[in-house]
């Protein structure tokens, strides 16, 4: 992705293999088939979405509906290549400031509106301006040298540029941005438009066909019906009856799942870990003892937390990325094994033998229920008591997000783009470095990334970088969780995912059986 | 029964009122947390400036007061606001939910006054193994929850025999049959609780009647046994049985939340569930309000209908 001269990509998305980015998992019986296999997809969101301006993407199955009716400049594969999307050709420059897309002729948005490098330019100074923006559009400014060239500039080196702006954020119709009425129904230009008609706002949302849109081969079935169905149980129902031909399935299902005859691809989700922000020890200097922390990584047994707690639907980790990532050492052994007593030794040579408490707050509702009984448990075993503070309501995510807490437990990350990682949990602004301390190591370490003149350059100072958080074990990775999706085979397949963050089926991976 | 309708009627006005606005305090009282939710989803970056400008374009910086004013003279309107979230008028939002809860909840009112009425009255007329099954229908119905009761239905005629639909509703606009038969099994699902609580009361008050000298007069008339029951003894047997049934109405509203998560009916449950989960507040003010309004209305009704048996009732 990364190299001294990028000229322009005209390769073919390189999708990895389902054993490398998901598992497929089969089984002999047989379930229902749908009707007139080809043209409808019938699809379920576990949640509906909350508008149709493309900055209220939700990410992951929520992303379902913004894929299928916006395009984005660019698209990017499973290992962050990026290949064309309203951009037929790019450069990027070395120094990684300077992103220039030529975008396709002839295209025009469902009001028919040019696609063009004024309305991409619309689109990106509004997300600019949106408090949701989360820093990323920080620093960059956007000009348009011809009515068909965009060219993105950032002050600083970041080559994330492409993963994290462009390949994510669709492209909708200026004139309807400027409406503010974002929320009944969308104008893009993507590979499919809203049937308002067969369309009831949280309940069942159909799309049909774009013709007119450039990838529109790509996408096989004429018509892609989502409907909002929240329940577990109903949504195992309809997929072994014939209403619905795929969705997402939880852990508990699995075995239910495959003796209906559907399949099963299992993809990594996410790093459940521990954070523990408070590296100088400013709020709770035991913290701030990298003995102590490297005993906290030494009592958790994490192949048999995946085996009991997630009755294998979890891979246990030493390591924050993914192994297909480019920031994952391979070859590194586990620096902390399962040792409760070198933990005991390295708290006593640490001068906290004794222990000491910690408030560490538990949020419900993503997925470490089972989990945080058990962290309590052995971190009390090296004499750590832990004071469970229970966040609800409106307020929560904000206080857990505010220091007060420097220990959290949290499902993040595992992105395909470990950038993404670095810029959320690592650098001092992060937002889930809730302490924000600053770090030499870190940003020199971070700089030299930037700075880097080739891609295997690149690779090395990204892996200092995750070697240098374990060294100073500033994270407790525990497991990765398996996320599960359910479809009929014979109404449709998925031979592929494309899904850098290694979560769900992206809407272009769904194909004729 | 004029003056006794609008007594009742303007009772109901005055519960409606406090409820809702006991209700609009809890829900909009934390303005700067709409705020913050409604910015930034789960993980809000918005600063303190953008959440205030936030609450100033939503109408939380005002007093609650003010605001409950506001929403009252919207209702009034038939205006209940916008989705914070989608911007769908919470009105038509509720246009499209409200006939599938209604529908559900209708249906198996409707079946159960006609099943607890003939399982009732057979039970007290009959006595003996009827009596019996009709006690065991009744304590079963009540012991097995009913979303246990629609697992088991869902799995039975709509996976296994491809009998019913498992998920989802039709509109009767779209086919009338396909929409029966979507609500059959969530009916049932519900049935089977209602019924047998409404059908007990029935049968204790139509024994109490049976035993009642007015009762063994009649007989002694050579009055048929039929005609006696229909015409004097449901009669005053129905009081009872009338607040049983509206004290169903009102758990039938709370079950049939789960009802549709179980099914995947898109009615008023799940919707008030999912905005109450992501703060969205007109639509769950919508949505009580709407449940307020029904439990209000069924109960006017009830106490109507009570009077209507029962006119000494009129002077409660």
């Amino acid at each position: 992705m990364l190299g001294t001269r990028l000229r322009t990509l005209r390769t073919l998305a390189t999708l990895v293999p389902l054993t490398l980015a998901g598992t497929e998992v089969t089984s002999a019986a047989p379930v229902s088939s749908h009707a007139a296999a080809g043209s409808t997809l019938t699809i379920a969101l576990p949640n509906d979405i909350t508008g149709w301006g493309p900055d209220q993407a939700q990410g992951n199955y929520q992303a379902w509906p913004f894929e299928a009716v916006y395009d984005s400049l660019v698209r990017c594969t499973v290992s962050n290549a990026v290949v064309p999307g309203l951009a037929t050709s790019w450069t990027f420059n070395p120094r990684h400031t300077v992103f220039t897309a030529h975008i396709r002729p002839g295209m025009v948005f469902s009001d028919g509106t040019p696609v063009n490098a004024a309305a991409v330019k619309a689109n990106y100074s509004r997300d600019q301006k949106l408090p949701t923006g989360g820093g990323y559009w920080t620093g960059l400014t956007f000009t348009t040298p011809d009515p068909m060239t965009i060219v993105v500039t950032s002050a600083k080196p970041d080559p994330a540029m492409p993963v994290v702006n462009l390949c994510t954020n669709g492209i909708a119709s200026p004139k309807y941005l400027a409406s503010g009425k974002l929320n009944t129904a969308p104008v893009g230009s993507g590979p499919y438009t809203l049937e308002a008609s067969a369309t009831t706002p949280g309940s069942v949302y159909t799309l049909v066909k774009n013709p007119g849109n450039w990838d529109a081969k790509a996408f096989p079935f004429n018509t892609i019906v989502m409907k909002v169905i929240g329940s577990p149980t109903a949504i195992i129902n309809a997929l072994k009856t014939g209403q619905l031909d795929g969705a997402p399935v939880p852990q508990n299902l699995y075995n239910e799942t495959i003796a209906s005859g559907l399949k099963l691809v299992a993809l990594p989700g996410e790093t459940t870990r521990l954070l523990i922000t408070d590296h100088l020890g400013k709020i709770v200097p035991a913290l701030g003892n990298v003995n102590v922390r490297r005993a906290m990584n030494m009592v958790f047994d994490k192949s048999a937390i995946a085996k009991a707690l997630y009755q294998g639907h979890a891979t246990p980790t030493d390591q924050i990325p993914p192994p297909t990532a480019d920031a994952y050492s391979k070859g590194l052994k586990d620096p902390y094994p399962y040792n409760i007593a070198a933990a005991k030794a390295l708290m006593a040579k640490a001068g906290y033998a004794n222990g000491f408490s910690v408030d560490m707050p538990f949020y419900a509702g993503v997925g470490m229920d089972s989990l945080f009984p058990v962290v309590i448990q052995q971190l009390g075993l090296i004499n750590i008591k832990v004071h469970e503070v229970t966040l609800t309501g409106p307020n929560a995510i904000s206080e857990l997000l505010s220091g007060k807490y420097p220990l959290l437990m949290w499902p993040l990350g595992n992105y395909g783009n470990t950038l993404s990682d670095i810029a959320q949990a690592i650098l001092q602004p992060s937002i889930w470095n809730v302490e924000h301390q600053p770090d030499a190591t870190i940003q020199s370490l971070y700089t030299k990334m930037l700075n880097s003149t080739t891609t295997a350059q690149y690779k090395a100072n990204l892996q200092a970088i995750y070697r240098y958080t374990i060294d100073q074990a500033w994270f407790v990775p525990i497991v990765y969780q398996n996320v599960y999706f359910a479809y009929n085979p014979k109404t449709v397949s998925i031979p592929a995912v494309s899904d850098s963050q290694y979560l769900n089926p992206l809407l272009w991976d769904f194909r004729l059986p | 029964m004029l003056g006794f309708l609008v007594r009742k009627v303007a009772r109901s006005a005055a519960v409606l009122v406090v409820v809702s606005f006991a209700t609009f305090l809890l829900i909009y009282g934390n303005g700067p947390g709409i705020a913050r939710n409604v910015l930034g989803g789960s993980i809000s970056l918005a600063t303190d400036a953008q959440v205030h400008a936030e609450m100033v374009k939503l109408g939380l910086d005002r007093p609650i007061v003010v605001q409950y004013g506001s929403w009252v003279n919207g209702v009034l309107t038939g205006n209940l606001q916008d989705s914070f979230f989608t911007g769908q008028p919470v009105t038509s939002t509720l246009v499209n939910r409200v006939p599938v809860t209604l529908s559900v909840t209708g249906l198996t009112l409707l079946l159960t006054i006609v099943f607890s009425v003939l399982m009732g009255v057979a039970a007290a007329v009959y006595g003996g193994w009827v009596d019996r099954l009709v006690q065991l229908l009744a304590v079963l119905g009540g012991a097995v929850p009913s979303f246990i009761v629609a697992i088991g239905l869902v799995f039975a005629l709509a996976v296994d025999i491809r009998l019913f639909p498992a998920t989802g509703y039709v509109s009767p606009s779209q086919s009338v049959s396909q929409w029966a038969q979507s609500l059959v099994l969530p009916v049932v699902a519900l049935l089977v609780g209602s019924v047998g609580s409404a059908a007990s009361q029935f049968r204790g008050a139509v024994a109490d009647a049976l035993e009642q000298a007015y009762v063994r007069t009649l007989r002694a008339r050579g009055i048929a046994e039929r005609y006696i029951i229909l015409r004097h003894v449901l009669r005053n047997a129905a009081g009872p049985g009338l607040t049983v049934l509206s004290l169903q109405t009102i758990a039938l509203i709370g079950g049939v939340v789960v009802i549709e998560q179980v099914f995947a009916l898109p009615g008023m449950g799940q919707l008030a569930t999912n905005a109450a989960e992501q703060g969205d507040v007109p639509v769950v003010m919508g949505s009580v309000l709407v449940m307020i309004v029904v439990v209000l209305v069924v109960n006017v009704l009830t106490d109507v209908a009570t009077a209507f048996v029962n006119p000494k009732s009129k002077l409660l």
